[in-house]
């Protein structure tokens, strides 16, 4: 299996509840708690698996606004992995997740130097590197309705704007989704491989319009007989 | 997925419990799934089964948890420390025991000299239903909630045009539409609905066009975005209604059957009665019969109205339909696309191509649905003809001076392409539509000791309707339902404190607040609000002698207060979600809700529904107490499922009836609190297929309404696309009213102008007022997605989004004025100026500026530690605005409220500034990255406990996945 | 790239006692330490391990949860952190076999000096693949940045060997002259360096968000104060203050050193004046360290709103 996550980039709104219901569910999760630092202070700043960049595509008038969700991509290349000194970083080779044991990190940031995408953050407290799991203790746990085992962030999205699913099969929806609506990778030239596609916004369809009368001036409103 | 190996068990499911609520992380009132772990929360998620939201949650709702944890959450009932001054912040802890004899004492001696010396207003509260009751039972006329700096343009337009309208009371047919117009939403509106919706329209293909000065959030999605001009979106919406006249693309079917265009109106300038309707000896509207040739009434089924005509009534008065003042009105130049595009910055190709879109998607890819119903007139009609054209509009359109007018002239787009309540459309949502108008007047005066005769609030359609005395003056504190605002259905809170302390018209006793920000983010001129609150008369008496607060948390309003009753949370408490409220209705079902209590209390506060059950005990209001003058409800449970509204008719809608097996109207049933737990707190009454569409001439649905109380009739409701109502306060400004008239020549001005029948655009009042050269731009807010008005700032994981807000420009207009990216800029109003770090953008009409509201917080409140980015760096827009217009005062020597002039809705966006760089010889705050003005620190309050440095939630420690020895060993590069 | 001052000691402190203990192994082969005593060769030995402990030492104070630290020789497999301290480990108890030989001049010495001065390089090797394997840092992914290393290494290691030989009074000019020639290659190959640094190339902010037709622009990055990436990846440092920072570095590093050495070799100042030529070279080099992270910048900075990296 090779497990990650369609984004649809045509129906992002950037509401930011897929951070929040990642930071939610893994807080208390396989790799949590996710701290913060300085909570009610100045500068707050905790450990997040997930957050939204609102970029400007195009120069004013004609620009666009782009949200792009960027969590771990679960790279078939991952750097991030390789360069763990203590094995903490792996990829697992069931189904491609990545992942960070806990008990085995030592806090030396070198796998988030190797991340191009920033998708591993220090947790302030535990001094272990944090990271998406794909919500592995959703999606495996059968005790969960069949529905719910969903990462958090693709649960609770209110625009369906996050797919996840298995992109080695080729009839899954995240496969089929990027097939038909060319999804691409983040800075493919890399060589990560990320998993993760995003979707680009569609380009809209050419609407019809009723054509203006050949005559100038007001074309006549006449009264019809209508029964009320 | 199915179970991988060697995975450990994450969660302890036997420890876990689910318990079911209603979210209030903001107004849209989601159904919510609590995963409850050794009494902490695991986990919130949306409500898959939930009909608002269908198990998605917003990113607040997914921040719940950090709310419940916030440090500024009040623990216990607060008296301000007697000697101290208000707003120094010194406070004692008081027993509610205390607190509430206190109050009682006081309140009871109001309620037996003049009622109306306590103004109870409430904010961001779901339960007006019991607020306005309990103000009635009161005996207070001065009662309303935030609606007046919210929403009211949007709820008056569409009630008086078509009774339903945009926001909670309709929706647009996600499900059908085909083209999706959507005018000046803010990001917090309608929050998960609309974002369901909108991708339901994305995935079908339906074209979705954005109007609104900044591109951010739904905007950003949508296939087209307009950049209009704020506060012209009516020119724009009537010039593309010129277009449409012009090419004849209009829906004269719809009009004939539907709304009040046939009906034939008085043509006699500056006659008594002109612009009124044509009625016969029994008051019905008259129309010209083309079977007949003759004048019949326009109820009559069996008639063949002219749309378009001048006739002459029987004694020779001149007579036109509606619909002629219409298109002879639109007709004008001035609405010509190539003049429109002047004022609303929309080019004239724009204008008509998007009239002409409207118009092919109208008429010729129409729907149909092939289901037999029954109109009003008892008529088997076999389908529902959809014309898939949908809009939605909300605070851009609301908050400015001709947000009524603007409103009313994008309902009326919509009811000559014929898309009111039909496939593809714009929906109404139960309990509406409703008669136009509904019937309900509000409550004209008060009586010691006695209920009002009616609500408080209610629906004018007349000038005798208005709640002034004798001599023309207001009797309410807020001055709604005076000549300064007669159709002010939502009241005008704004104005509560400023009138109070000017005390015009009169000074009161005891201001009561419930979850109302009022000195800070929900007032305008906020610095000038803290001065009234603290204002004292010659005699050293306060001018509003008693503040009292309710509030869940530390907000800069509690500082202000005299007594504060501290309120639950909403996972701490019983609440309703009533249709007789705000309802969460979906356009096809009758849907209400409810919350329960989903964590034990843990501090010594009490619901303040509870507390209001309470007090209306020891007050010995008549629908609370017993023969034996005993209090008729052990509290606030009991008061929900016994008390009726008219027999058979309660707060919640579903489970009625003594074995509870009755829906929308039944007996109370004593265990419905139960039926709506297990039914995971929310009722859905689906409406059959015949009921959907076009309700308010669906006989089918007119008959299921009235057996709920919905409506009081199964009459025809006749959407109005000229307003009778307007015109005779119109005509009461022209002197040509038989009935009350102004006496200030101001008032008449503005009845003479701004009550057309016909919407129409005008540049809203402060602009009217203010010199477009010294300020040259637009200033107006927002908030984003993920915060709801001034609540979360407290919440530790969304101000790691936010913590503090820019003013966002244009990047051509920021490096014309030599304004960096992130550079500090000086902000000047007619009212005063502000500082703050700006943010160059492209997605920006270029003449506005903007920001995101209620970012900012006063130093020391909210639970917030002193160097916090929202009291350092944050800024509020609000001391940029006042209440009162800017310019000269009217005849009478006081100055009119900013308001729209029809409803009384506060006009916070009709701002205009000028921008300049902050100095090199002035940097010395601005190197520092502070904004200005600054306020005082507000005290901490007794037991206040700090927010520690570090915080790592959870509600069990993690199971790890241990990675083994051999796997670490042996793998290589893969 | 933050630049931690932690690594910065690291790097700089154990590329200096590599470099010394190059040398000392160097000499055994070639013979130029023949002219000093065996205590005198020790204390050379002990020097550079102190020195290698120290940046040891330093370089886990920037470890956020020390306690797994001994995990970090178990991925020896893919990781060059993990085969740097694989190395480093390694180089103690041959190093104290290598001081052993010495001291009684065991027959397989030169085996010793050799094994020692090739885990030496070797751990400098591995240290700065730990850099030079980063895609992620164009200003890193490049062979010149091991070659600096070892460069850096030998070169620091070199004066304070000279500076060491003085003081024994055995300064040797053909060794004054090999290092200042390595000084200069050090020199140009910097300059090779900064040279090809200044070339645009890499990853745009329209290849990371995927948006290669128009212009990208960061509005809005999600969060309104630094988090951990914005610490570590964000920092910025003025273009003009940069230019002036090298000029300095490489005054300090290359220049006012090898000035001096070549005072010394020129028998215009005192042989002692090496010393000061070593505490000069390891504070410019403490400044080029600072500037090697300070000028690195990571593509992640694309999605902070950076137009290239």
């Amino acid at each position: 299996m090779k497990l990650g996550l369609v984004v649809d980039l045509d129906t992002c709104v950037g509401c930011h509840a897929c951070a929040t219901a990642c930071k939610q569910w893994n807080t208390s999760g396989t790799i949590g708690p996710l701290s913060d630092e300085r909570p009610h202070g100045k500068d707050p700043s905790g450990s997040w698996l997930n957050r939204i960049h609102s970029y400007e595509v195009g120069d004013s008038p004609h620009s666009k606004t782009v949200n792009i969700p960027m969590s771990c991509m679960h790279c078939e290349t991952a750097d991030c992995v390789t360069v763990c000194p203590t094995g903490a970083s792996y990829k697992r080779e069931e189904d491609g997740i990545v992942l960070i044991d806990q008990d085995k990190c030592m806090g030396c940031n070198l796998c988030s130097w190797a991340c191009p995408y920033g998708a591993r953050e220090l947790d302030p407290n535990s001094g272990t590197m944090k990271k998406c799991t794909l919500c592995v203790d959703r999606i495996y746990d059968e005790q969960l309705p069949e529905a719910e085992r969903q990462p958090a962030c693709v649960l609770t999205c209110p625009t369906s704007s996050r797919v996840f699913g298995d992109f080695d099969d080729p009839d899954s929806e995240v496969s089929r989704l990027t097939r038909e609506r060319a999804g691409q990778q983040l800075m493919p030239e890399l060589g990560y491989n990320p998993v993760n596609t995003y979707l680009p916004p569609r380009i809209p369809k050419q609407q019809d319009s009723m054509s203006v009368s050949p005559m100038q001036g007001v074309r006549q409103l006449v009264n019809r007989i209508i029964n009320r | 997925m199915t179970q991988s190996q060697d995975l450990p068990q994450f969660e302890d499911h036997s420890k876990q419990e689910h318990r079911y609520s209603t979210c209030y992380m903001c107004a849209c009132r989601c159904g919510i799934k609590v995963t409850i772990e050794d009494e902490k929360i695991r986990f919130v998620q949306g409500n898959p089964d939930h009909p608002v939201n269908k198990g998605v949650l917003c990113a607040k709702g997914n921040s719940a948890i950090m709310k419940q944890l916030s440090p500024a959450k009040l623990t216990q009932p607060l008296m301000r420390k007697p000697g101290t001054e208000r707003g120094a912040g010194e406070f004692e802890p008081i027993s509610w025991d205390a607190a509430l004899d206190i109050l009682t004492a006081r309140l009871a001696n109001i309620r037996a000299t003049d009622p109306k010396k306590l103004a109870y207003f409430t904010g961001r509260d779901q339960m007006q239903a019991l607020t306005g009751l309990w103000a009635s039972q009161f005996g207070t006329i001065n009662w309303a909630a935030h609606g007046g700096f919210c929403s009211v343009n949007m709820a008056a337009a569409g009630l008086y045009t078509m009774g339903h309208s945009f926001w909670e009371f309709g929706d647009p047919d996600w499900e059908n539409t085909k083209y999706f117009m959507m005018w000046g939403v803010a990001e917090d509106h309608a929050s998960n609905p609309i974002k369901l919706g909108l991708k339901r329209i994305k995935e079908r293909g339906a074209k979705f066009v954005a109007v609104n000065p900044v591109r951010t959030g739904y905007q950003a999605i949508a296939d087209e975005w307009i950049a209009i001009t704020p506060g012209s979106d009516a020119m724009f919406a009537l010039s593309m209604m010129q277009v449409l006249l012009r090419e004849g693309l209009i829906d004269d079917e719809f009009l004939i059957r539907y709304t009040n265009g046939p009906q034939l109106v008085i043509n006699n300038p500056g006659q008594q009665g002109d612009g009124l309707l044509l009625r016969d000896a029994k008051g019905n509207p008259q129309i010209w019969d083309q079977h007949t040739n003759s004048l019949q009434s326009a109820l009559s089924p069996d008639v063949a109205p002219a749309l378009i005509g001048e006739y002459e009534a029987s004694c020779g008065t001149p007579v036109r339909t509606a619909f002629s003042i219409l298109m002879e009105k639109y007709m004008a130049p001035e609405y010509a696309p190539e003049a429109a595009a002047k004022i609303c910055g929309v080019d004239a190709g724009t204008i008509e191509r998007i009239a002409l879109e409207m118009a092919h998607v109208a008429f010729k890819e129409t729907i149909t649905i092939d289901t037999e119903w029954t109109d009003w007139a008892g008529r088997t009609q076999t389908q529902f003809i959809g014309r898939p054209v949908s809009m939605h509009a909300m605070r851009g359109i609301s908050a400015h001076s001709n947000g009524f007018q603007t409103c009313r002239a994008i309902h009326l787009l919509q009811v000559v392409l014929g898309t009111i309540d039909c496939p593809g459309g714009h929906l109404a949502k139960p309990p509406f539509p409703k008669h136009i108008v509904p019937p309900i007047k509000p409550a004209k005066g008060n009586a010691p000791n006695t209920p009002l005769e009616s609500a408080p609030l209610g629906f004018p359609n007349q000038p005798e309707d208005l709640v002034i005395d004798e001599h023309g003056k207001p009797r309410r504190i807020d001055k709604a339902y005076s000549w300064d605002a007669p159709i002010a259905n939502h009241g005008l809170m704004h104005m509560v404190i400023s009138n109070a302390v000017a005390g015009d018209p009169y000074r009161i006793d005891t201001l009561m607040l419930f979850m109302a920000n009022m000195a800070w983010n929900s007032s305008m001129n906020t610095a000038q609000t803290m001065d009234m609150l603290r204002a004292k008369d010659d005699t050293g008496e306060y001018k509003i002698p008693f503040i009292v607060t309710c509030d869940a948390f530390h907000s800069e309003t509690v500082n202000f207060s005299d007594l504060v009753l501290p309120d639950t949370t909403f996972l701490e408490r019983y609440d309703t979600i009533s249709m007789l409220d705000r309802p969460i209705s979906e356009v096809d079902a009758a849907c209400d809700s409810i919350r329960q209590p989903i964590l034990a209390l843990d501090r010594d506060v009490r619901s303040w529904q509870e507390v209001m059950v309470d007090l209306a005990g020891r007050l010995k209001f008549p629908a609370f107490t017993n023969d034996e003058g005993q209090p008729k409800f052990k509290d606030y449970e009991d008061f929900i499922i016994n008390f009726e509204r008219a027999p058979g008719i309660g707060f919640l809608a579903g489970w009625r009836g003594k074995n509870g097996d009755k829906s929308l109207r039944g007996e109370p049933n004593p265990n419905q609190w139960k039926a709506y737990i297990d039914n995971q707190c929310f009722f859905k009454f689906e409406l059959e297929p015949n009921q959907r569409y076009m309700r308010h001439a669906n006989k089918d649905y007119m008959e299921l309404a009235k057996e709920a109380g919905w409506v009081g009739s199964t009459d025809q409701i006749v959407i109005e696309i000229y307003s009778e109502t307007l015109q005779k306060f119109r005509l009461a400004g022209q002197g040509l009213y038989n009935g009350p008239q102004p006496t200030e020549e101001h008032h008449k001005e503005r009845l003479k102008t701004y009550f057309d029948p016909l919407p129409f655009y005008y540049a809203p009042l402060e602009q009217q007022r203010t010199d477009a050269e010294k300020y040259p731009f637009y200033a107006v807010n927002q908030r984003p997605m993920f915060m709801y008005h001034s609540w979360d700032s407290q919440n530790s994981w969304l101000r790691q989004i936010m913590s503090q807000n820019y003013l966002y420009m244009h990047r051509s207009k920021g490096e014309a004025l030599g304004i960096k990216d992130f550079g500090w800029a000086w902000v000047e109003s007619h009212n005063g100026r502000i500082r703050a770090q700006v943010k160059l953008m492209e997605g920006v009409n270029p003449e506005t500026v903007w920001t995101w509201n209620a970012i900012a917080k006063q130093q020391g409140t909210w639970g917030l530690s002193d160097d916090a980015n929202e009291s350092q760096q944050g800024f509020l827009m609000n001391h940029l605005i006042n209440e009162l217009l800017p310019g000269e005062t009217e005849a009478g020597g006081h100055r009119m409220t900013n308001s729209d002039p029809v409803t009384g809705q506060a006009a916070w966006y009709d701002l205009r500034v000028k921008i300049t760089p902050v100095g090199a010889d002035e940097t010395d705050l601005a190197e520092q990255n502070l904004t200005w003005p600054r306020f005082d620190k507000v005290k901490p309050l007794p037991s206040f406990t700090p927010a520690s440095k570090m915080s790592s939630y959870s509600t069990h420690p993690n199971i790890n996945i241990s990675r083994g020895w051999r796997d670490i060993f042996s793998r290589g590069d893969k | 790239m933050h630049p931690a001052f932690s690594v910065l000691i690291f790097t700089v402190t154990s590329g200096a006692g590599y470099g010394l203990l190059a040398w000392l192994g160097a000499g055994q082969l070639l013979g130029f330490t023949q002219t000093l005593t065996v205590n005198q060769q020790i204390v050379i030995g002990l020097m550079a391990m102190v020195l290698v402990s120290i940046g040891l030492a330093s370089s886990t104070m920037h470890l956020a949860n020390p306690k797994n630290a001994w995990r970090s020789f178990s991925r020896f497999r893919t990781s060059w952190l993990s085969r740097e301290a694989v190395f480093a480990i390694l180089l103690y108890p041959v190093a104290g076999l290598y001081a052993a030989a010495i001291f009684w001049q065991w027959s397989g010495i030169n085996i010793l000096a050799g094994l020692s001065m090739i885990l030496a390089l070797v751990t400098l090797f591995t240290t700065s693949m730990i850099y030079a394997s980063l895609k992620t840092i164009r200003q890193w992914n490049t062979p010149m940045v091991p070659a600096l290393f070892m460069a850096y290494a030998l070169i620091s290691g070199g004066v304070l060997f000279l500076a060491v030989d003085a003081f024994f009074g055995t300064l040797k000019p053909q060794l004054q002259a090999v290092v200042m020639g390595l000084v200069v290659i050090t020199l140009a190959l910097k300059l090779v360096y900064f040279f090809w640094q200044g070339k645009p190339q890499g990853a745009t902010i329209q290849t990371a968000t995927g948006f290669s037709q128009a212009s990208v622009r960061l509005l809005d990055a999600g969060h309104s104060a630094p988090t951990f990436l914005n610490r570590e990846f964000g920092y910025q440092v003025a273009a003009d203050q940069l230019l002036r920072l090298r000029v300095i570095m490489t005054l300090v590093t290359f220049i006012v050193p090898l000035a001096l050495v070549y005072c010394v070799f020129g028998g215009l100042v005192g042989a002692e004046l090496l010393g000061l030529a070593w505490l000069i070279m390891m504070a410019g080099l403490l400044l080029e360290r600072w500037l090697f992270f300070a000028e690195a910048r990571h593509v992640v900075r694309l999605y902070q709103g950076e137009q290239r990296t």
